[in-house]
């Protein structure tokens, strides 16, 4: 083997991954080349270096995935159990139909919340609870205090670009976070609402296909949500829902832009 | 549904996911994300496991299609490619001298590495961390990224000596016990 035919194995040979035969050939090079051993040895130094470089997963991320985890080994082991129960008597069978049918029924009509205590039941709840009247606007005392928690985020972005008029906007206190809740409406009266807070994304909220946003059902509704800079954005609304995912997309763009900086 | 069986098999391997996640995607909120969703798929189809099969493997394989089919668009990643000789004053490597405080010496070092390894374009990026950081064999490399082995071993050769010329004042300082 001559120093080119090693070196151009050097990876090879520094990760185990060469044929006996080439390795003993490669190993009788090194025993006797010193500059190729020299370049193995750097070769095992970067190796070394690499595999240090490795980033933990943070105690919150293994949290957060061991709780989804488990939330989702419950759902899926609770839904077999219903199935055998219908198959057991027809009367049986209708009940549970019944029952499903309120269940989606209640589910359309109230909140699903996943934890009561949650942002994200508060953010449902209001949302709810401001279904007709629009907002005012903060006092300035009230918008001081929104961008010192919040900063630019406080500000509701302009969507006159998509056939929104701003509706007002004002914080509230979202399950102990301090909000800035923004209202939009269309011109068919469709209604948007937006809001912002510092906090962590609700863990049950998962990603559509081919975006980073995470989206939430709620009820009829999907409700959208991202992350930036500490702040947690989430957006629902009753306009046409293809626009409210573009806008969400838009704006979500937007601000991981700034975030990866 | 044998959760404790997944959990076994997987919860090991998280901080790779986390890892390949932070590689992958660029911030960890993003890798938070893949990391969780990652899990989720894997426990969906973990009666398509075979025990005693690789399952570091299996997940980097979810983690990696997931990546590609799902998070990819609009991912701002820095994926400069250095020019041979080309000097970048943002890497900014810790100077050759022992501080006083050789702990944080070793993390600037790590740092340094880590974003070396990000400037790495994405295909290099991932088979050296796979195969070099987190101890895949190039064939088992091979099946997470799809494509032939070979290619997986060409590419961790041009990402190496790339790495090699921007972490050579690194490389002299990784003590014996390292290896």
């Amino acid at each position: 083997m001559t120093c080119e035919d090693f070196q151009l194995r050097l990876t090879a040979y520094s990760l185990g991954e060469l044929d006996q035969d080439m390795l003993q050939a490669a190993r009788d090079h090194v025993a006797g080349c010193d500059d190729c051993a020299s370049r193995a040895l750097l070769d095992r130094q970067l190796t070394a270096l690499l595999r240090a470089s490795a980033v933990p997963a943070p105690a919150e991320t293994r949290a957060a995935v061991l709780t989804a985890v488990r939330a989702e080994a419950r759902a899926t082991t609770a839904a077999p159990a219903r199935g055998r129960a219908r198959r057991r008597h027809w009367v049986a069978l209708a009940a549970a139909l019944l029952a499903a049918a309120a269940v989606v029924a209640a589910a359309l009509l109230v909140v699903p919340a996943p934890d009561p205590g949650s942002p994200l039941a508060a953010a449902w709840s209001s949302y709810h609870a401001r279904g007709k009247d629009g907002l005012g606007t903060p006092s300035p005392k009230e918008a001081e205090r929104l961008f010192a928690v919040l900063g630019p985020d406080s500000r509701p972005p302009d969507l006159a670009g998509y056939g929104l008029r701003q509706d007002g906007w004002e914080g509230r206190d979202l399950a102990g976070h301090v909000a800035a809740v923004a209202e939009y409406r269309d011109h068919e009266g469709g209604r948007l609402t937006l809001m912002r807070w510092r906090g962590e994304l609700p863990a049950v909220a998962r990603a559509p296909a081919g975006s980073g946003l995470k989206a939430y059902r709620w009820g009829r509704h999907t409700s959208y949500w991202w992350r930036a800079d500490g702040v947690v954005w989430c957006m629902v609304g009753t306009i046409d829902q293809d626009q409210l995912y573009e806008i969400a997309e838009h704006l979500g763009g937007e601000s991981s832009g700034a975030e990866l900086g | 549904m044998d959760l404790e069986g997944f959990e076994a098999a997987t919860v090991p391997h998280m901080n790779a996911l986390y890892d390949a996640a932070v590689r992958l995607a660029g911030d960890h909120a993003t890798a938070q994300d893949l990391t969780q969703e990652t899990y989720l798929r894997a426990l969906r189809s973990f009666d398509t496991f075979r025990p005693g099969s690789n399952s570091r493997a299996w997940l980097l394989r979810i983690q990696y299609n997931l990546f590609c089919t799902q998070y990819r668009r609009g991912r701002r990643m820095p994926v400069m490619w250095l020019d041979e000789g080309e000097a970048d004053p943002s890497l900014d490597l810790p100077s050759h001298e022992p501080g006083p405080e050789e702990q944080i010496v070793r993390e600037l070092d790590r740092e340094a590495v880590r974003r070396a390894i990000a400037r790495l374009p994405e295909d290099f990026r991932m088979a050296v961390t796979l195969v070099d950081i987190h101890g895949l064999s190039c064939a088992e490399a091979a099946t997470v990224m799809g494509v032939p082995r070979g290619t997986i071993l060409s590419r961790l050769h041009r990402a190496r000596r790339r790495l090699e010329a921007i972490l050579m004042p690194e490389l002299g300082r990784v003590q014996a016990d390292d290896l």
